[in-house]
């Protein structure tokens, strides 16, 4: 048989982080709560949902307190008809694994029954609502977690968040030349076919119809 | 001696795929890189905007063409997070299966391509053989002898052709004993040996904090693994233990435990290919026909504004994440935002900077050992 993290070793692992961030962070306004998968085998995580300012405060105690030892993705997302509130809004998905170093020719088998308190295995989402603008911004997490700095320059070069403080930020998908400005996963920028249904029936655009005007193709 | 960058790519067998690696030498050794990542970026996480639940698979086969099952099911597992959708235990298992024997072909392809990086050219001819076995396989599937489209959203597309069983465990059982053969070959090759150890040491928080995972980790001796950490599909009820490998120094996994690792983990996936075939509910040479409630479910095709779906998946180069957000055109028929995380992305750079200090002569090695895919890399 395989090696397994429980259910309840997965609930409570759960719950003890969303306690511990609540019990330092609810007054301050960072929301916490657990939520379960809704596919898979439906195990909880950590959904968390702060204010740019109150993100590195929440990353260092994510880091140094709970053991997140992984940045796994950074998303952003532009919303252009979305409430005052949020015009953007970036994502940071995050692991803690039980890993640490071993001495030569050693090493560790965790059996994953047997794992407690903060080396259980457990998924963070963050979620940093932006207001609407030109220049969406957060601070840069790039001097916490080393794997977030490419993550970073990608979420930048491809939806446009300015993440403050971080260093060497530069093109890594599009062409080091784009113009200054562009970025392709903003809305505003239309792929062909976006809203325009007859792809498969006329890829060419021959039979377009007046009522197709002014969309891209 | 002055100090000059040399550019290693796009065009060069190190690169495994199309990307630079500038190299800053000083005579023999190198002081400093630069990673440039982007040639073959098309776009994905934009296109998936305009393309519906199920349209979305193929692209995501083609993230890597080595590992496209890998992907596909990735991406599938969020979606079903996204749709609420429910898996019968029969497609798991069949899931379980393809994943595993597209794990040996990758892991194939990667020796197969390691090999002559190192000098050992016989190694390619070898894997490319015993890999189209398990082409063939994914082929009998899938109908394609790459991407394969397999999995759908509650389950997957055909269920195992009849014959199937005993085809993969004939395959499977004379793999094993080649996996023997391979190694009589390269761990007793000085050249092997010599151009392996002591080149590219990583350790495993080092390359956890830059988000390295896989087996690159578990070289490094710790058997973390997506896996059994953030348990999906029927992994808990086949018989396997995750590859893991002791590191020759307290500087972390060089090449050759991260070549061994890779080997073990092929053995594991044999063990757990043997085990799944034997307990697949439903019986191993019977086939339900296409859309039979064993192996497809009936899943919801629009997701509303709000509603996230997020997937961690054991691939076959680290773990791989896919983060959707319902809400999109088409009333919900398609994502709003599909992000998506490849591991490769993010070692590379992170490898880069391993081989400040090593000779030029170390970069295949150092590079080859990561197993880079740059199909997934670019997007």
């Amino acid at each position: 048989m395989g090696t397994t993290v429980t259910k309840e070793q997965n609930a409570e692992a759960a719950k003890a982080a969303a306690d511990n961030l609540n019990a330092r962070f609810s007054d301050a306004g960072v929301s916490t709560d657990v939520v379960a998968h809704k596919g898979g085998m439906k195990y909880d995580f950590v959904r968390i949902t702060c204010s740019p300012d109150q993100w590195i405060g929440v990353a260092k105690h994510l880091k140094h307190e709970l053991g997140v030892n992984h940045c796994a993705m950074v998303t952003g997302t532009h919303y252009p008809s979305g409430d005052d509130g949020r015009g953007w809004e970036v994502a940071y998905h995050m692991h803690r694994w039980p890993i640490t170093n071993v001495k030569a020719h050693t090493m560790i088998v965790h059996e994953g029954e047997k794992l407690k308190g903060d080396d259980i295995p457990m998924e963070f989402e963050i979620f940093i609502p932006l207001p609407a603008g030109d220049s969406p911004s957060v601070p840069s997490i790039q001097d916490l977690w080393e794997g977030a700095d490419w993550n970073e320059k990608e979420t930048w070069d491809l939806v446009g968040i300015d993440f403050e403080g971080h260093v060497n930020m530069h093109r890594v998908l599009n062409p080091h030349d784009s113009p200054v400005g562009f970025h392709p996963l903003q809305r505003q920028h239309k792929i062909r076919y976006h809203d325009y249904n007859e792809m498969y029936d006329d890829p060419q655009g021959f039979g377009r119809k007046p009522v197709d005007e002014g969309r891209v193709k | 001696m002055a100090e000059m960058w040399i550019t290693m790519g796009p065009q060069h067998p190190m690169t495994h795929g199309l990307w630079t690696l500038r190299v800053k030498v000083d005579g023999e050794t190198v002081t400093d890189t630069e990673a440039e990542l982007g040639y073959i970026h098309r776009g994905v996480e934009k296109i998936c905007e305009a393309r519906d639940f199920t349209q979305i698979t193929p692209y995501c086969d083609r993230l890597c063409y080595v590992s496209a099952m890998t992907w596909a099911h990735s991406y599938i597992m969020a979606a079903e997070d996204l749709l609420e959708a429910e898996v019968p235990e029969r497609a798991e298992y069949i899931r379980l299966m393809a994943a595993e024997v597209q794990r040996l072909a990758s892991h194939l392809m990667w020796l197969g391509a390691f090999g002559p990086d190192i000098g050992n050219l016989t190694l390619m001819t070898w894997c490319l053989r015993d890999r189209e076995m398990f082409l063939d396989l994914l082929q009998e599937l899938g109908g394609s002898r790459m991407h394969y489209n397999y999995p759908r959203v509650g389950g997957v597309k055909r269920d195992i052709p009849i014959g199937w069983a005993d085809r993969m465990k004939a395959k499977v059982k004379l793999f094993e004993n080649r996996i023997n053969e391979y190694e009589m070959l390269l761990d007793e090759s000085t050249i092997w040996l010599v151009r392996l150890q002591g080149v590219g040491y990583a350790t495993a928080e080092d390359q956890l904090n830059a988000g390295v995972t896989g087996p690159n980790i578990r070289a490094a001796g710790v058997n973390t693994d997506a896996r059994w950490t953030n348990p999906y599909s029927v992994y808990d009820q086949v018989d396997w233990e995750p590859a893991v490998e002791k590191p020759t120094s307290v500087k972390g996994a060089d090449c050759y435990d991260r070549y061994r690792v890779r080997m073990e983990e092929m053995r594991q996936s044999c063990r757990m290919l043997l085990d799944a075939i034997e307990k697949i509910p439903g019986g191993a040479n019977t086939h339900y026909q296409p859309g039979d409630e064993m192996i497809l479910t009936k899943a919801p095709t629009r997701a509303p504004e709000g509603a996230t779906g997020f997937s961690t998946y054991e691939c076959t180069r680290g773990v791989s994440n896919f983060y959707i957000q319902g809400g999109g055109d088409g009333r919900g028929k398609n994502p709003y935002r599909l992000s998506i995380r490849s591991p490769m992305f993010i070692t590379i750079p992170y490898v880069a900077k391993t081989m400040i200090g090593y000779k030029i002569a170390d970069i295949p090695a150092i590079m080859g050992s990561f197993d880079p895919c740059i199909g997934e890399t670019d997007r």
